[in-house]
């Protein structure tokens, strides 16, 4: 019954519609208590209603996430290039990396707390460590799974190696780090998020969290509504990026 | 020569740890927010003597195992069942994608109105957190297996079991065994933020306690046994993971 | 016209396979009739499409026809008849968590053979192919070539009566194929087993066979049934003959006018 295609696509559609129908019919209905988890139309309401104070916090946790972005993307792709231009550092690195990322990071919010305090600055903090390692070890590993034929003859054409980075390994990488941005990215949103919810005093976490404490569960799913709209928005243009940058490659 | 590199390594870790001592001597590091390590290592020894820690350690290793016990067999019967379910694998695929991009750590607050604070809220948004990497695991592990070696298989006779166990096991072992260490990184992270974030006991409970009240040497000998020991669990499930796949192909 | 023999080693009597995916329906065999007298040693050529894998698949018993019938010693093939009937596949398709001894040993498993009887008989077997001292590597150690005497050890392992091969030798270089081939004709001539031999290589095929079975494509039917009469043992230089070279021109007359 499922063969073709157009039926799967249709029945995608059911399963879609079917589920967005029992978010909002279930605890309408009483079948699901409504502190657990509100309609759908409730969770949307409370987000128009509440609007103003979204649109207050928004902000700060937008420019959270720009500078641990920049921070943590930037410095974990850039230090991940240089790192993987050398076989020896990357050997070296490798099993550190891996270690580092079994580590559970989010024992790290205290101390930023302690550092920063309840402002931007520990989720800045949090969110970098939180995304860097991750991102470091995506960059390294992926650009080591490169031929090494091409950094070889551009070093017989005599390339230095910042040549040899800038002019084969980054191109040649692009889709290792458009998948390190990705990731990395993700980790950034999720990590000021979780940051703000564990101790602040602004941003999409603290609303949400504050909602929870006054019991207002609308008003927490309306929150997590937000934020997943960010994290969706980022992964689709992230997704655009790497159609892009695969299309230029074949070129 | 490159039998030194993991020295090389090593030598590298503790001279950042000297630096750390360096920086708090000379002033550098303010040692109330950032103490020596000189000072982390004592408080990590005294630490681990006292029943009252241990007891709350004890607690988040029953929460984690808990939650990874129920995560695996659920995950990977779920991607087993996708996986070998074309027509219904297709239909549920895009869910799946979605919903394991969506991070779930912005769902805690949810499973604390639900759940409360107790062991049982840890155990389930741990499980909540898992499930997801295992059956995205259990479907790939299915989809690994050569279509031709099942044909080889019943070419010579097997029955249906027989190639389950002979074809599909063996095929599936490493990708399994890869996805469960995957799955145990993200459990432990979820069981300790849930406690960080609201709990009556465990180690994460403990850390924001040390950090709220200023007490910095148990805070950082702290972090140190919860990093000991994640890595330790995790080189552990990489060393099975190496024995079982040792077959595969080492990329060139 | 082929006259039925009673106890064909290999019988195909008007055996149709057809396919259907999605609502569209292929014909991957028309009718077909083949007696295969035992200790024949018969080639199946034809261009892409044309069946010949579909009906080694079907002598082997890994589908049932859509129509028709196929014995093997008079017997009905319902499935697989793995001490009767042994496979050899193109790619080697060695368990690649197994050791050549064990990969060897694997119908024996599967059959409940005791595991230091299926592995000595294993190990023997990789002796005659000349891979003894590679008994303990696993498969992503070895070359084509040596993954390939693998899996005809394998195949050999249990002492079938019919050797089925699909292309064995088509992922390989033209050196070991021809030493291959020729370990192929040696084993043949010195068990008497019958074999049914899939290529795309119209030299492989005049230089191994008695017989060549000619098929063309869509629907898949066979087109011409030639005896090859080159004396044996065959020797490489048989292969500039024009006896030779008239039997590939007449093997690929067939395969050129089907492609139109």
């Amino acid at each position: 019954m499922l063969r073709t295609p157009a039926q799967v696509r249709a029945a995608q559609l059911s399963l879609a519609v079917a589920i967005l129908l029992a978010w909002e019919l279930l605890p309408r209905l009483g079948v699901i208590p409504k502190l657990f988890v509100p309609s759908l139309s409730e969770a949307l309401g409370a987000l128009v209603e509440y609007r103003a104070e979204y649109l207050a916090h928004l902000p700060a946790t937008v420019v959270e996430i720009l500078v641990s972005y920049a921070i943590a993307c930037g410095g974990g792709v850039t230090l991940g290039m240089l790192i993987a231009s050398s076989p020896r550092a990357r050997r070296m690195a490798l099993p550190v990396l891996r270690s580092a990322y079994a580590v559970p990071m989010v024992v790290l919010y205290p101390v930023m707390m302690v550092w920063f305090g309840l402002g931007m600055g520990s989720k800045v903090g949090f969110a970098t460590i939180f995304a860097f390692v991750p991102t470091l070890l995506t960059t390294v590993a992926g650009v080591a799974s490169l031929s090494p034929n091409l950094l070889e003859t551009a070093r017989a054409f005599g390339a230095s190696r910042w040549q040899r980075i800038l002019y084969v390994q980054v191109p040649a990488s692009l889709p290792t780090l458009v998948a390190a941005l990705r990731l990395g990215g993700a980790l950034v949103i999720v990590g000021v998020t979780v940051a703000e919810m564990l101790g602040a005093v602004e941003g999409l976490g603290f609303l949400i969290t504050r909602h929870r404490t006054l019991l207002n569960s609308p008003g927490v799913y309306g929150g997590i509504i937000l934020v997943l709209v960010i994290t969706s928005s980022h992964e689709v243009l992230l997704r655009r990026l790497e159609l892009r940058v695969a299309r230029f490659r074949e070129a | 020569m490159r039998w030194l590199e993991p020295l090389a390594t090593a030598a590298c870790v503790l001279a950042l740890f000297g630096l750390w001592e360096a920086a708090v001597a000379l002033g550098a590091l303010n040692a109330r927010i950032a103490p020596a390590p000189s000072t982390i290592a004592p408080m990590l020894v005294e630490l681990l003597g006292r029943g009252a820690v241990l007891k709350s350690l004890g607690v988040t290793l029953k929460e984690v195992a808990a939650a990874f016990l129920i995560s695996v067999p659920v995950g990977f019967f779920i991607g087993f069942t996708l996986a070998e379910m074309p027509g219904v694998g297709a239909v549920f695929r895009p869910l799946v994608n979605f919903l394991f991009g969506v991070p779930k750590s912005i769902f805690l607050p949810v499973f604390i109105l639900i759940f409360g604070v107790g062991v049982e809220q840890k155990i389930a948004f741990g499980v909540f957190t898992t499930v997801f990497v295992l059956i995205l695991g259990g479907i790939s592990a299915v989809e690994s297996v050569p279509r031709e070696l099942i044909t080889v298989a019943r070419a010579y006779g097997a029955s249906r079991w027989q190639v389950i166990r002979e074809i599909y096991l063996p095929a599936m072992a490493p990708i399994l065994m890869e996805s469960a260490r995957l799955g145990m990184i993200f459990n432990i992270t979820a069981v300790l933020l849930a406690e960080i974030y609201g709990a009556r006991d465990g180690i994460g409970y403990r850390i924001a306690g040390w950090g709220e009240s200023l007490q910095m040497p148990q805070l950082y000998a702290a972090l140190a046994i919860v990093a000991t020991l994640a890595i330790a669990v995790n080189e552990l499930l990489q060393q099975i993971e190496n024995r079982i796949g040792a077959w595969r192909q080492r990329p060139a | 016209m082929t006259q039925p023999i009673a106890h064909s080693a290999v019988s195909v009597r008007g055996v149709t396979q057809v396919f259907t995916v999605d609502g569209q329906t292929t014909v991957a065999l028309a009718p077909t009739d083949l007696e295969v007298p035992p200790g024949q040693f018969v080639a199946l050529v034809g261009p892409s499409g044309c069946g010949k894998s579909t009906l080694l698949s079907l002598v082997a018993g890994l589908r049932l026809p859509t129509g028709g019938a196929l014995l093997c010693n008079g017997e009905p093939i319902s499935g697989p008849m793995p001490q009767r009937i042994g496979m050899i596949f193109q790619e080697a398709n060695l368990l690649p968590w197994l050791t050549a001894t064990e990969n060897v040993a694997f119908p024996l498993k599967l059959r409940g053979v005791p595991k230091r009887e299926r592995l000595e008989a294993a190990r023997r077997m990789l002796e005659l192919t000349g891979l003894g001292d590679f008994a303990d590597r696993l498969p992503h150690q070895l070359s084509g070539g040596m993954k390939q005497r693998v899996s005809i050890g394998r195949g050999l392992v249990q002492d079938p009566g019919v050797l089925l091969l699909d292309e064995p030798f088509a992922a390989l270089d033209e050196q070991t194929r021809m030493v291959l081939g020729d370990e192929v004709l040696k084993i043949w001539s010195s068990t008497g087993k019958t074999v049914l031999f899939v290529t795309h290589n119209l030299s492989e095929a005049v230089y191994l066979a008695d017989r060549i079975i000619v098929f063309s494509a869509r629907p898949g039917r066979i087109v011409d049934d030639v005896p090859v009469d080159l004396p044996r043992p065959r020797t490489f230089s048989m292969m500039s003959s024009e006896r030779f070279g008239a039997l590939k021109d007449r093997i690929w007359a067939h395969i050129r006018d089907a492609d139109h």
